[in-house]
């Protein structure tokens, strides 16, 4: 939700032509319906640019929907704002012979704020059809024009619309009246499809047909990464008022910098005091910097209000100083000018937010990508990466959010692509070492000690703020597969410094070990057990990925009850390959009746193919089965 | 913690002038900014350190009398997570042109700023109202200078035109309330009965106070001449209840609730009747008897029913020539199922009007359901509505209308009463939607007159699964399971699963059951509502034995056993919600691999809850090469009182410790000493 929003065009966007389909859902072709929920029998946008400040869109769109988890593909719905007018919106319902059953005008449609309960204000709003089916399959035409001064932003277009639904046929047809507004168009994954293109001097049109649905699958990459798709842009445009005409990257940049955000870095005097105070003696620039952050994630709050020049320009800085809170654009400009103040360089930086890292395309510069706005610090070559929305994270660490992708930075003479930090494979650890002890009356106790780092101190680190009832319900689930667990005690250190969260826990379990007759079985590996196995697929068709990879070590001393001897143990094991390594080993100590069980997994970011599942899930398989071995003892 | 109760006040008034709000707002000191966490729930994220309420009715001649609503609250930030706090939202009802508005907002921020109180006021351009739909706008501010020891401070009123209408208030929040005072006053024209809910102690104090309203009536007639108006004055009564909380505790969230709401303190105003002077009185509801007639003379519910046109000839084919009512019941019942479909609007009253909903064949819930009865009643049946406050709606625990928002239908057939809702294409007769299984119903018969119903189902769901288990020697398993669901498992899987294809459903399976493999799947009864639905395959497990020497140790449960206790908490305030009863059986057939004998099994056990509420049988046999295992758990009450938690939490402790326990074989014929032990249990 810390997300800038570009306005709302739709994703899917047509032309009112006669009647040139047969609705029946007999016409469908049979391979379409495999797989499928939902057919989307015509997809038809037109978009028209008839001068700089003038396009028209026409949207026509008829699916069938096959059944009840269908529904949600119908689509019919339509997203608007201020800068946004819309008209000749309408649905009608066709049963599965294709005959007419029902019309949706304008009015019928719910008209609602297009905004969750998250943002305290943006005036997009959609209007949206609501029917109920009486029956399936059932087809739903769907239409609609709009008109718009904005012509900076065009809708990118998708030939699949997601994951288990087909499509019959999708056209995207652009026009333009003035030479230099001609789209640059950029088309991805188009290969082995059926997507034909027809180039005319001011048209470009595409035509897919046929396309068979995709099944989602575990492990895959994200359906944008993998979908039928293209990205259009004019090259000269008008954004509320704003004219540009940008050939690359360095040209968005400036013209963002220009229009967007300078001189919008003033802030009170009092504020100016304060962090001239607080970096007073400092010299370097990076050490500032800290100080700095700090006192925004100290005084300011993230609160999303969508009221900036068509949610790009973020709030002046003397606002956020007012009311001490901001979205993701206001308070990196706001943070941007205290640094600015203190002698320190920052750039505003476009980013593809989410746990899914999705890049900017390198040779095509458009506002459409990015939808959260981060700092970046120069340092000699490099930059360190601040995020101004997080009261917690520590300087430069940047977490799954907005790692490891390409985004925009936006310096004064135009911006520049950049790649953020990534954090991969050893980087993410997560190391936990107990001393253990195993009574006879099958109790446990244990001192534990877990330190993590990278995405893994991500997972953790928010431990340090929340309340103590929280705390232990936490390590209820965290270790959710020792039953009767106490959480004796804990205490945390938040190295912000070094990027690493500790933690020390003592707990207690009564009954951990199973007794039958005189012998006891219990698992050695009582903290990290990992019972993960992948779903297994009959045919699996996508490639599949370890986006970042991590690394978990543990160590336990554990101390056997007296009387007992041990009858039998898991073997030691080591296994190395592609994917990672697992490494388990026991040391036994007769004399002081000790084990110590030492593990290791190590998980490679990579993308596969698809047929190296069956060996990735065998890997993980044999993990979970290692992982949940018991051990047996014998009375003596 | 006090018991739950409900309070119906007697009103009793004594005539002492309270001059309305006693509460006095304390100067913010530095002392209060400095603070870092409430002395008494050193957890919570704010406190609500003093908050008033007052409800006032004032009259205006042009629009009769308003409903004045002033709220004020002064909290106390903590933590970041208590931030939320410091964004204010009020939902404004509109309807028919009338709608509800906001005023008078002050608000302010107070922070210790080098030992100093500053203060940041809110701006009105900081303050935004939008339209959430077609009822309802929202209006939404968010308090400037918000850290961590801020204090904020907001005052502002609602003015409403629906003088029926005074909201529930809630005296009790997710955080601490320090000081607490809510007054309501209102004439005597409205008459409201007050009824607190939840586990707070609360001692109103009532007053009774004389005003005078003036208002001008025109003079008709020849002799004044037109335009000529008197001014006229009435003297009334307004009755006034306060209600003074201190150190109102937070509530705290607790799993396996259906509503939290049901048990948070709250007060509520619902209104008697409204009598106008020389005017007659108009009656609302108070008991369930009114509230049922009130509901039962409305358009959209009663009339509803007497309508029968549109479905006449419709009915005559549906139920032909039968004489039999069971026929008629599941032939009427069948029809409105699978001929309408649920909108997905809730409500006991209709919208458009079964007449509408039938020719469009989809409806809210009461259309679909009283076209039901309607139709039920059209062919000789006894068949009446019921009530229903869905479980994310709360508990109705006292008469009001608003306490209702759903309606099924009840059938007698051979002396027998049964539940239907046609709103969901695999609910059955007696197996109605899990969202209406909540407590009691209100069934309403054809007279109007009303009596209580229980919701929930009398029996358990079953869910019995059949293995017929080969155990190999290296630890995997491989067999037949047949697995069946009846009552709301059947109606569950059927809304889950029946519009998944198979090949994903199987993922699913394998994926739940942890690395097992699927083979020769079948199902049955998956559409055929009313019948046992049962699977059938074969499977294949790996890794389900520990293997040592000559020794092999396994859970006779397998994969299949209850690895967690699901109740980890050490206590637990509210009751222990499951839906509805159920129970679980496995009948387990285990073959052990060939050359190995039976040392030892686990004990079997039958253990029970307290009052027959639930029980647990673990029953396990050998024979030569085989062992059979059959274990129950049951619940035949669908909700566990608060005060059997640890009973309940160590019945599933015993259940978990005992499907953990081993059976172990050893080669056979190889040590006579085991042998014997073997035989000697």
């Amino acid at each position: 939700m810390r997300h800038l929003i570009l306005f709302l065009l739709p994703l899917y966007s047509s032309i009112l032509t006669a009647q040139d389909l047969n609705f029946a859902v007999s016409a469908i072709p049979e391979k379409l319906v495999k797989n499928a929920n939902a057919v989307v029998r015509l997809n038809h946008l037109d978009v028209e640019l008839h001068s700089l400040t003038e396009m028209e869109i026409s949207m026509r769109r008829v699916v069938t929907v096959l059944n009840k988890l269908g529904d949600t593909h119908v689509n019919g719905q339509v997203g608007y704002n201020n800068s946004i007018k819309i008209k000749d919106v309408q649905a009608i319902v066709y049963d599965k012979n294709g005959s007419e059953i029902k019309k949706f005008k304008e009015r019928d449609f719910n008209d609602i704020s297009a905004v969750d309960g998250g943002t305290l204000y943006s005036d997009s709003r959609v209007k949206y059809l609501k029917y109920t089916p009486i029956d399936y399959p059932y087809t739903v035409e769907f239409t609609y024009n709009l008109s718009t001064k904005n012509t900076a932003i065009t809708p990118s277009w998708y030939f699949l619309e997601g994951f288990m639904v087909s499509t019959e046929k999708s056209v995207y047809n652009i026009s333009w009246k003035i030479p230099e507004m001609k789209p640059q168009i950029l088309t991805l994954h188009l290969d082995g499809y059926s997507i034909n293109t027809i180039e005319n001097e001011n048209r470009t049109t595409f035509i897919g047909s046929e396309i068979p649905s995709m099944k989602s699958e575990a492990h895959a990459p994200a359906f944008s990464k993998i979908a039928p798709k293209i990205m259009v842009r004019p090259t000269t445009f008008n954004y509320e008022g704003f004219l540009g005409k940008v050939e690359n990257w360095k040209d968005l940049g400036l013209w963002m910098y220009s229009n967007m955000l300078e001189n919008r870095n003033e802030v009170s005097d009092k504020t100016k005091d304060d962090v001239l105070a607080l970096t007073e003696g400092i010299t370097d620039p990076m050490a500032k910097a800290k100080k700095i952050y700090q006192y925004v994630q100290d005084n300011m709050r993230y609160i999303s209000v969508q009221v900036g020049i068509g949610g790009i320009q973020p709030i002046s800085a003397i606002e956020v100083d007012k009311v001490k809170y901001g979205d993701c654009k206001g308070l990196s400009n706001f943070t941007k000018a205290l640094l600015a103040l203190v002698g320190v360089e920052a750039y505003y930086v476009h980013v593809e937010a989410g746990n899914t890292k999705i890049d900017f395309f390198e040779d095509f510069a458009d506002l459409s990508q990015g939808n959260h706005v981060i700092l970046a610090i120069p340092e000699g070559e490099n930059y360190h990466w601040i995020d101004c929305t997080s009261k917690t994270h520590p300087f430069g660490f940047l977490g799954d959010f907005t790692d490891d992708r390409t985004v925009m930075v936006i310096k004064p003479n135009g911006g520049e692509l950049r790649r953020t930090p990534s954090y991969l494979n050893e980087f993410n650890r997560q190391n936990i070492t107990a001393s253990i002890s195993i009574s006879a009356d099958l109790s446990l106790k244990a001192q534990v000690k877990i330190k993590t780092k990278g995405t893994q101190y991500d997972s953790h680190f928010f431990l340090v703020n929340e309340n103590k009832d929280d705390v232990i319900k936490y390590y209820k689930k965290f270790w959710s597969n020792v039953n009767n667990l106490q959480i004796i005690g804990f205490q945390f250190q938040n190295n912000k410094e070094d990027v690493e969260f500790v933690e020390d826990i003592d707990l207690e379990a009564s009954n951990y070990a199973v007794k039958s007759g005189n012998r006891l079985f219990l698992s050695p590996n009582v903290l990290n057990r990992n019972a993960y196995i992948p779903k297994r697929y009959r045919n699996r068709s996508l490639p599949f990925e370890i986006s970042r990879g991590y690394l978990d070590e543990d160590k336990y001393v554990i101390v056997l009850p007296a009387g007992y001897a041990i009858e039998a143990i898991p073997r030691a094991v080591s296994i190395e390959n592609e994917f990672g390594t697992y490494h388990l080993k026991f040391d036994l100590d007769n004399k002081s009746n000790t084990l110590t069980y030492s593990r290791s997994l190590l998980l490679k970011t990579n993308l596969f193919p698809k047929d190296k599942y069956e060996d990735y899930r065998n890997f993980r398989k044999e993990v979970a089965k290692y992982d949940n071995a018991q051990m047996v003892l014998k009375q003596l | 913690m006090n018991q739950f109760y409900i309070l119906l006040l007697a009103l009793m008034f004594f005539s002492i002038g309270l001059n309305g709000q006693s509460l006095k707002f304390d100067d913010i000191n530095q002392e209060m900014l400095e603070e870092m966490s409430y002395a008494t729930d050193s957890a919570a994220s704010a406190a609500v350190l003093q908050r008033t309420h007052a409800v006032n009715f004032i009259y205006k001649e042009s629009t009769g009398f308003q409903l004045i609503t002033t709220v004020r609250k002064r909290i106390k930030i903590y933590k970041t997570e208590g931030f939320s706090y410091a964004t204010i939202s009020e939902n404004l009802y509109n309807h028919k042109g009338d709608r509800e508005t906001v005023s008078g907002l002050k608000a302010e921020t107070y922070n210790l700023e080098d030992g100093k109180v500053v203060t940041t006021k809110l701006k009105r351009s900081e303050t935004y109202t939008k339209e959430r739909n077609k009822y309802y706008d929202e209006y939404t501010f968010t308090m400037p200078n918000v850290k961590e020891g801020s204090i904020i401070d907001y005052e502002y009123t609602i003015t409403s035109p629906f003088a029926h209408l005074i909201d529930e208030i809630y005296i009790q929040y997710d955080i601490p309330i320090k000081e607490q005072e809510i007054v309501v006053t209102t004439p005597e024209f409205y008459m409201f009965q007050s009824i607190m809910k939840g586990f707070l102690t609360i001692s109103p104090t009532y007053s009774k106070e004389a005003r005078r309203l003036t208002y001008n009536s025109q003079v008709k007639g020849g002799y004044a001449g037109p335009g000529n108006t008197r001014s006229n004055s009435l003297d009334y009564f307004v009755y006034r209840s306060s209600y003074v909380l201190k150190d109102t505790p937070a509530l705290k969230e607790e799993s396996y609730v259906n509503n939290m709401d049901n048990y948070r303190g709250s007060i509520n105003y619902e209104l008697k009747y409204v009598q106008f002077p020389n005017s007659p009185r108009k009656e609302y509801s108070t008991t369930w008897e009114e509230v049922a007639k009130t509901i039962f003379d409305h358009d959209d519910f009663g009339r509803q029913l007497n309508y029968s046109g549109y479905f006449k000839d419709v009915l005559k084919e549906i139920i032909q020539d039968t004489d039999d009512e069971a026929t008629k019941v599941s032939a009427i019942y069948k029809y409105v199922q699978d001929y309408m479909t649920w909108n997905g609007y809730r409500g006991y009253n209709t919208d458009k009007g079964v007449k509408a909903a039938f020719k469009e064949r989809s409806g809210n819930i009461a259309e679909i359901n009283l076209m039901l009865i309607a139709m039920l009643r059209g062919a000789g049946l006894m068949a009446n509505p019921v009530l229903v406050s869905t479980r994310d709606h709360g508990i109705p625990l006292f008469p009001t209308r608003e306490g209702f928002n759903y309606v099924v239908a009840m059938v007698s057939l051979n002396e027998e009463q049964i539940f239907l809702d046609a709103t969901n294409k695999y609910a059955e007769p007696n197996i109605i939607p899990v969202r209406a299984l909540n407590w009691y119903g209100k069934q309403i018969n054809e007279d109007g007159s009303f009596s209580s119903v229980s919701l929930f189902p009398s029996k358990p769901s079953r869910e019995v699964i059949m293995l017929t288990i080969s155990m190999e020697e290296e630890g995997e398993i491989h067999g037949k399971m047949r697995k069946y669901y009846s009552g709301h498992s059947a109606y569950l899987f059927r809304n889950q699963y029946n519009e998944l294809d198979e090949e994903t459903y199987l993922e699913n399976l394998e994926t739940r059951n942890k690395g097992m493999l699927i083979s020769e799947y079948e199902i049955t009864n998956k559409e055929v509502l009313g019948e046992t639905i049962s699977e059938n395959f074969e499977f294949s497990l790996e890794f389900q034995s520990t293997v040592t020497g000559d020794n092999i140790y396994f859970s006779p449960l397998f994969n299949f056993a209850m690895k967690e206790n699901p109740f980890k908490l050490e206590e637990r305030n509210f009751p222990i919600d499951f839906t509805f009863p159920w129970e679980e059986r496995y009948v387990i057939n285990i073959k052990i691999p060939e050359g190995y004998e039976v040392i030892s099994l686990p004990e079997p056990i039958n253990i029970s809850l307290q009052n027959n509420m639930g029980g647990f049988v673990f029953n396990i046999n050998k024979t030569n090469n085989s062992i059979q295992l059959m274990t129950d758990l049951k619940f035949n009450e669908a909700v566990i009182p608060a005060q059997n938690y640890e009973e309940l939490k160590n019945f599933f402790k015993i259940i978990v410790e005992k499907e953990a326990e081993k059976v172990v074989l050893s080669k056979a014929n190889k040590n006579e000493n085991s042998k014997r032990s073997a035989e000697g249990r």
